[in-house]
């Protein structure tokens, strides 16, 4: 095992920085209470180690908002010609180091690899996400306390997940054991920043746990129930913080950014599934009208048709749509009422895969 | 679902659209303007490959970007067709163009109507309003390969004879004898004298048979449930009807989130489905 002092980090932080690295880590916001962002850091700024960052890192992968290419009109011998020149990955383009991330974080990367990265030819990849994701590089704390949000422990491995870590560093007195799990990772741990130690690792948070089994046809299984789906968003109120805060929801919208009379940039940002006009149309038909037809979706993407499509529930456990819910709605509650449903053999799902 | 080479579109960047050129444009009825465009760059209009059912996305820079059907066969290299109804911001932008005008065009997308798998068959075509869009397509690629398939029959419904698409293309199917094509409007009217109902009723009049049969719907959800039930009064089983599904779209490929009905992605899944697939899909149309 290597091992790193405290104050050690720092120094490892701005070496990163020195050899051309971008470095985020979770900090608190200035003028809030407790609001804790991973944001750029440089040499002096004080680092959150306790308190859970509010938002996810997935903003390192996937902007709020970027753009995806200019237009320009332009007079030509030909007449009036389009030009169209993609924007490329823009921010986060060469190596970004991550600290701090919890192995939630890191797993949701992974998660979302799935999609992002999938095979080329079986769906489109891309290419600004695989850009940021090669140039990514993930320094996770070890959790050894969690708090009542956190249900980690649900999914795999829970608190030791390793997937989507280069490097994980687990609290010890005096400073961190750090373990690499990628090639970066190891060279990193291999630096003289580092020592060696016999100290053991920390016994790790152990979490709530949810039983989620079957629930990829449970809730096909209770889609028609609209019973159940308005019982459990009876106080929400289709506000979207639960997808902004969540490391795993990815929906984006497209929309154009004038610059001038008619030229401009075609950007996409951060969307919500849970907004009414998501899914309306101009005809004023909307699929999902109700506030519970649109958590149903929220649920039935990231518990039944991710995992089908992607092989990955879309959900790490890490508890921010709870601590962040301005009505207190609890999915885990939504969970546990799902899968308490008996389960039905030879469902919908079921059927298909087998056909 | 046949998947085709997605050759228009950029693969290394996939969300940007390609310029293209509107070449004609044809009033079809007061709302529904059909557009000829062709790619900017020749090479890439040269390369372009695409199989009936399948979609395009046009952007009108400022207004934004919508999916319509491909209308045109894939025969027709000159140019890559698009019948758009006016309707909100980008349809009526799109209402706005004149020949020469440049926009902007993601294509092909989606999957395509497996006409591969339809070759002896016969092939039962009905759409209605702006349904027909995707249909043209298949028609005259049907058409184009005439003896590869059985009988075939194509059923076109509007409102009045003024809400009838193809003026042109409707007189040539009517004079072929290798197709039964009806065009019929809803009711009676001064300036119509051919085939008056709706297409459900129409379809069960001509009784076509269900044996070693596909059908083809696109059209308004009304019509399309009316006519599902007729085909299943035909004897029709879920696995020989097609249809296609409309949801807002972002990307177009299967990243957006936001055209799926449950599991199935109608971008990247459809938007050509049989009915039975429809069936095992959640309810949430
Ligand atoms: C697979 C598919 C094929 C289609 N084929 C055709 C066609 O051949 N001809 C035709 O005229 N129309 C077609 N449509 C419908 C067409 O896409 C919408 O009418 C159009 O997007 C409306 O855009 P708007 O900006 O004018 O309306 P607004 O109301 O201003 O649109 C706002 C946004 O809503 C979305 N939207 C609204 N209504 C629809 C809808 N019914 N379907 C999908 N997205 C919608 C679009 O993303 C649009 O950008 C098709 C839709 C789909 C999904
Ligand atoms: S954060 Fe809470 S209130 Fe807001 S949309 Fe999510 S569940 Fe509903
Ligand atoms: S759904 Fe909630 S608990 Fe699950 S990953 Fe998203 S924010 Fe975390
Ligand atoms: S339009 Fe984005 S997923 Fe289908």
């Amino acid at each position: 095992m290597r091992f790193i002092a405290s104050d050690g980090l720092p120094r490892l932080l701005e070496r990163l920085r020195e050899d051309g690295a971008e470095v985020w880590a979770p900090r608190v916001v200035r003028d809030t209470l407790n609001t804790v962002l991973f944001s750029p850091w440089s040499e002096g700024d004080e680092i959150e180690t306790g308190a859970y960052s509010t938002l996810s890192a997935k903003q390192l992968v996937l902007p709020a908002t970027e753009r995806l290419f200019a237009y320009r009109y332009r007079l030509t011998a030909e007449g009036e010609k389009i030009e169209i020149e993609a924007a490329g990955p823009g921010m986060h383009a060469g190596e970004t180091v991550v600290f701090g991330a919890r192995a939630c974080d890191a797993k949701a990367l992974g998660v979302l690899d799935a999609l992002f990265l999938s095979t080329p030819g079986q769906s489109y990849n891309d290419p600004h996400y695989r850009t940021r994701r090669a140039g990514l590089t993930v320094i996770t704390l070890a959790c050894t306390t969690c708090d009542s949000a956190c249900f980690c422990s649900s999914f795999g491995a829970g608190p030791a997940e390793t997937a989507g870590s280069d490097l994980i560093l687990y609290p010890v007195g005096g400073g961190y054991l750090a373990e690499g799990f990628s090639d970066r990772g190891r060279e990193l741990a291999a630096l003289d920043i580092f020592e060696d130690s016999s100290q053991e690792k920390p016994a790790l948070a152990e979490t709530a746990v949810l039983e989620l089994a079957g629930l990829e046809q449970k809730l096909l299984d209770i889609f028609d129930d609209l019973d159940f789906w308005r019982g459990a968003t009876e106080q929400c109120l289709s506000c979207g913080y639960c997808t902004y805060a969540c490391p795993t929801c990815h929906c984006f919208n497209i929309f154009d950014e004038m610059q001038g009379d008619r030229d401009g940039e075609r950007c996409r940002s951060w969307d919500a599934c849970m907004f009414y006009t998501y899914t309306l149309e101009t005809s004023g038909h909307n699929p999902r009208p109700e506030i519970a037809h649109r958590y149903r979706n929220r649920m039935g993407h990231k518990f039944s048709y991710y995992p089908a499509n992607q092989g990955e529930i879309l959900c790490t456990g890490c508890g921010r749509c709870i601590r962040g819910c301005p009505a207190g709605v609890d999915i885990r509650e939504v969970l546990k009422a799902a899968a308490a449903r008996p389960a039905t053999p030879g469902g919908a799902l079921q059927q298909e895969t087998e056909s | 679902m046949s998947t085709i080479p997605k050759k228009g579109i950029n693969a290394t960047t996939p969300l940007v659209p390609e310029p293209a050129t509107v070449v004609a444009v044809i009033q079809e009825t007061p709302a529904i303007r059909t557009y000829r465009l062709v790619f900017d760059d020749p090479a890439l209009m040269a390369a372009f490959m695409f199989a009936p059912g399948q979609i395009g996305l046009i952007s009108i820079f400022g207004a934004g970007e919508s999916t319509f059907a491909i209308s045109s066969p894939p025969s027709q290299k000159d140019y890559i067709q698009f019948s758009v109804m006016r309707t909100g911001a980008v349809t009526s932008a799109i209402h706005e163009l004149a020949e020469g005008d440049r926009v902007a065009l993601r294509a092909p997308l989606g999957c395509a109507f497996p006409v591969d798998s339809w070759k002896e068959k016969d092939v039962i075509i009905a759409g209605g309003g702006i349904g027909m869009a995707p249909l043209r397509s298949l028609l005259m690629h049907l058409l184009d390969n005439r003896g590869d398939f059985g009988r075939i029959q194509a059923f076109y419904g509007a409102r009045t004879p003024a809400d009838l698409c193809y003026a042109e293309d409707r007189a040539a199917w009517e004079a072929r004898a290798d197709v039964d094509f009806i065009a019929a409007i809803d009711a009676a009217h001064p300036d119509w004298s051919g085939r008056v109902g709706l297409l459900p009723g129409v379809l069960e009049e001509e009784q076509p048979p269900a044996a070693g049969a596909v059908a083809v719907i696109c059209g308004p959800p009304v019509m399309i449930k009316f006519t599902l039930q007729s085909l299943e009064r035909l004897g029709f089983g879920d696995q020989q009807i097609f249809t296609t599904l409309e949801r807002r779209m972002k990307c177009g490929i299967g990243l957006c989130g936001r055209c799926n009905v449950g599991p199935k992605y109608v971008c990247t899944d459809g938007p050509v489905f049989t009915l039975d697939e429809l069936r095992r899909l959640p309810a949430e149309l």
